[in-house]
């Protein structure tokens, strides 16, 4: 059974249409969604949980039908919202207990259901101190306890490591693993951040500009792009670019290297043919970002530059511990 | 589960477990919104400045009660009458304006304020739950201070008397009297509040404007009745919005209005302050529903 269904959803917000007839089917597992700011990911969570009416069409979560029963998607439902939205002045002790007694638990399974799930999400004595007091880090997980304190079959979360720095990040990213991996919650991850997705999804939804650009495993997505090469020359400035281009060798920037598509020995004799040193021709995957960049620019949309490519690894991180 | 046996016990880390436990209805939803209203508005579980005005407040409104009946208690012929229930309501009506005017703020605008129905309405808790909770939040504590000092103060003069059974006989309709004029203030004084609360995320903000629009359309009302001469210049007595529950206590308890004041001489009884407060009441409470139906998470 799928998780959560959408059929022909529209949302208009004045002049701008957020969502226009997007069918998406969320299935069991990970599922990221995937795009830029304003491509209408929020909007669609939101018409999941039913806190906003759509135009046209319908959607469906864990078999109960958003417009005709909301509440009830909203009792099995958890969800982490982006942004701010935690009382300043109250320990998470007792707002993720009150929290847990509005998801239906009685006043002490809540405090006691409230202090183990804290503790899972890495909340030990902090627990106990004002959220007001609260890194970005913390706060989000706050959040994540919220989400999780009343144990729903389906957690939403919108860009959970929005604000983390890169240690709170790969602490988040394991939990959300462990979240679908350990405690078999289906989970939905809205994000820009293609290499969080890459990370914990089984499966991804890519939008933009209120349309749906792509959804399926992870492999079938990013399996749509051709693999190419990872070259790296003494310049690959613009005039290299416009070269290869010119060549039938389409290619891009990709951190330190060009990401280039096409065969390895016409690259490589294109390479000798203008005395560029060669200094490494590797195989590359396709990837989600290469995949959505290709999928946005042939649907008419600018590059993304809020589109971030795969996160830095452990060792690039600043070492700053929780 | 994984476990470790040491000298003296054995340590379980038992992990993430699933709920499987009772699940209550919409009644616990809204007695949790209700009851966090109630901590939040006497300042409970948050630091010592939050505590200040609620409990100065319910100070105020008990001590003066408490010492007379002690007193009562110690020195039985020192202390005849100390004032009139009707008296005393009408000082309680003036905290009872500050109370409320500090509390409505504190329940409705830092939710807005500070984003957090964001996840308060992703829970299955609609936008009437919430609303009924809040009301039944402040009707609590505003009637903690609007009936109950009044009530102790009833069983003070009974026990004190010289036979209570007489005072009792003889007074029981006061009892009545305090009963229902506490519980008519306590709803005026919270419907308008969280009225007030509803238009501004800013605590600060609503309490002066509540504060500004009752002692202000008062000044306004005196200085139209007492200044201008027009015909009907006696309905002005109805915009006097902070003189309204007074006049309607005073009336209540058989009080005379204090002589040459607008509500003596314009000239109406307490049904007719009955009546204006109701429709104050109603127009405040159209204005909290339509604010709260376009609450957004």
């Amino acid at each position: 059974m799928l998780v959560a269904e959408v059929e022909g959803l529209s949302k208009r917000y004045g002049a701008v249409q957020a969502l226009d007839r997007v069918d998406v089917a969320i299935e069991p597992g990970c599922t990221g969604l995937v795009g830029s700011n304003g491509a209408g990911k929020s909007t669609l969570i939101k018409l999941l949980l039913g806190l906003l009416a759509p135009d046209q069409g319908r959607a469906s979560v864990l078999g109960h039908d958003v417009a005709v029963d909301p509440l009830a998607v909203r009792a099995r439902v958890g969800y982490l919202p982006e942004g701010a939205c935690l009382p300043g002045d109250v320990t998470a002790a007792d707002f993720v207990a009150f929290m847990a007694q509005l998801g239906g638990l009685p006043p002490r399974p809540a405090r006691e259901r409230a202090a183990e799930v804290c503790y899972q999400v890495g909340l030990d004595e902090e627990r106990y101190r004002a959220v007001g007091g609260f890194s970005t880090g913390m706060q989000q997980r706050v959040k994540l306890a919220v989400a999780l304190v009343h144990d729903p079959a389906f957690l939403l979360l919108d860009e959970p490591t929005d604000g983390m720095d890169p240690q709170g990040r790969e602490d988040m990213l394991e939990l959300i693993a462990r979240i679908r991996g350990e405690l078999g919650i289906d989970v939905l991850v809205s994000t820009h951040l293609l290499g969080d997705v890459e990370r914990v999804c089984d499966r991804v939804v890519m939008v933009h500009a209120g349309h749906v650009l792509a959804q399926g495993s992870i492999a079938e997505v990013a399996g749509t792009t051709e693999p190419g090469f990872g070259i790296q020359l003494a310049d690959n400035g613009p005039e290299v670019l416009a070269a290869l281009a010119a060549a039938g060798l389409p290619a891009r920037p990709s951190g330190d290297d060009l990401l280039v598509q096409g065969a390895s020995d016409l690259i490589r004799d294109v390479a000798a043919e203008r005395g560029w040193p060669l200094r490494r021709l590797v195989p590359r995957a396709p990837s989600l970002e290469e995949t959505f960049l290709r999928l946005q620019a042939a649907a008419g949309g600018p590059p993304a530059p809020e589109v971030q490519p795969a996160a830095p690894t452990p060792e690039a991180a600043w070492g700053v511990r929780r | 589960m994984s476990e470790v046996t040491a000298p003296g016990g054995t340590i379980y880390d038992r992990g993430y477990r699933h709920y499987d436990g009772p699940r209550e209805g919409r009644g616990r939803r809204v007695r949790a919104i209700a009851a966090a209203g109630v901590r939040r508005v006497l300042g409970l579980k948050r630091n010592w400045k939050t505590k200040v005005v609620p409990w100065g407040l319910l100070v105020l409104a008990f001590g003066p009660v408490l010492a007379f009946i002690g007193v009562r208690v110690l020195f039985a012929a020192a202390a005849d009458e100390f004032f009139t229930y009707a008296q005393y309501l009408r000082i309680v009506a003036g905290l009872l304006l500050l109370f409320a005017a500090t509390a409505g703020p504190e329940l409705l605008c830092p939710d807005r304020r500070q984003n957090v129905l964001a996840l308060i309405f992703t829970r299955p808790v609609t936008r009437s739950d919430y609303l009924v909770a809040k009301l039944a939040a402040l009707l609590a504590v505003v009637g903690l201070i609007a009936v109950v000092p009044l009530v102790v103060l009833f069983v003070g003069n009974t026990l004190t008397a010289d036979s209570a059974a007489t005072y009792l006989r003889q007074n029981l309709d006061d009892l009545g009297k305090i009963l229902i004029a506490g519980s008519v203030l306590t709803v005026f004084y919270s419907v308008i509040a969280l009225a007030a609360a509803s238009l501004t995320d800013r605590r600060a903000v609503a309490t002066a404007g509540l504060l500004g629009v009752m002692l202000g359309s008062s000044a306004l009302a005196n200085i139209l009745f007492f200044t201008a001469q027009f015909d009907g210049r006696r309905w002005v007595a109805f915009l006097s919005l902070s003189g309204l529950p007074g006049r309607f206590v005073d009336w209540l308890f058989g009080a005379p209005f204090d002589p040459g004041t607008l509500a003596d001489q314009a000239g109406f009884t307490g049904p007719g302050y009955l009546v204006a407060m109701a429709v104050v009441v109603v127009v405040a409470a159209a204005i909290l529903v339509w604010r709260a139906m376009r609450l957004r998470a």
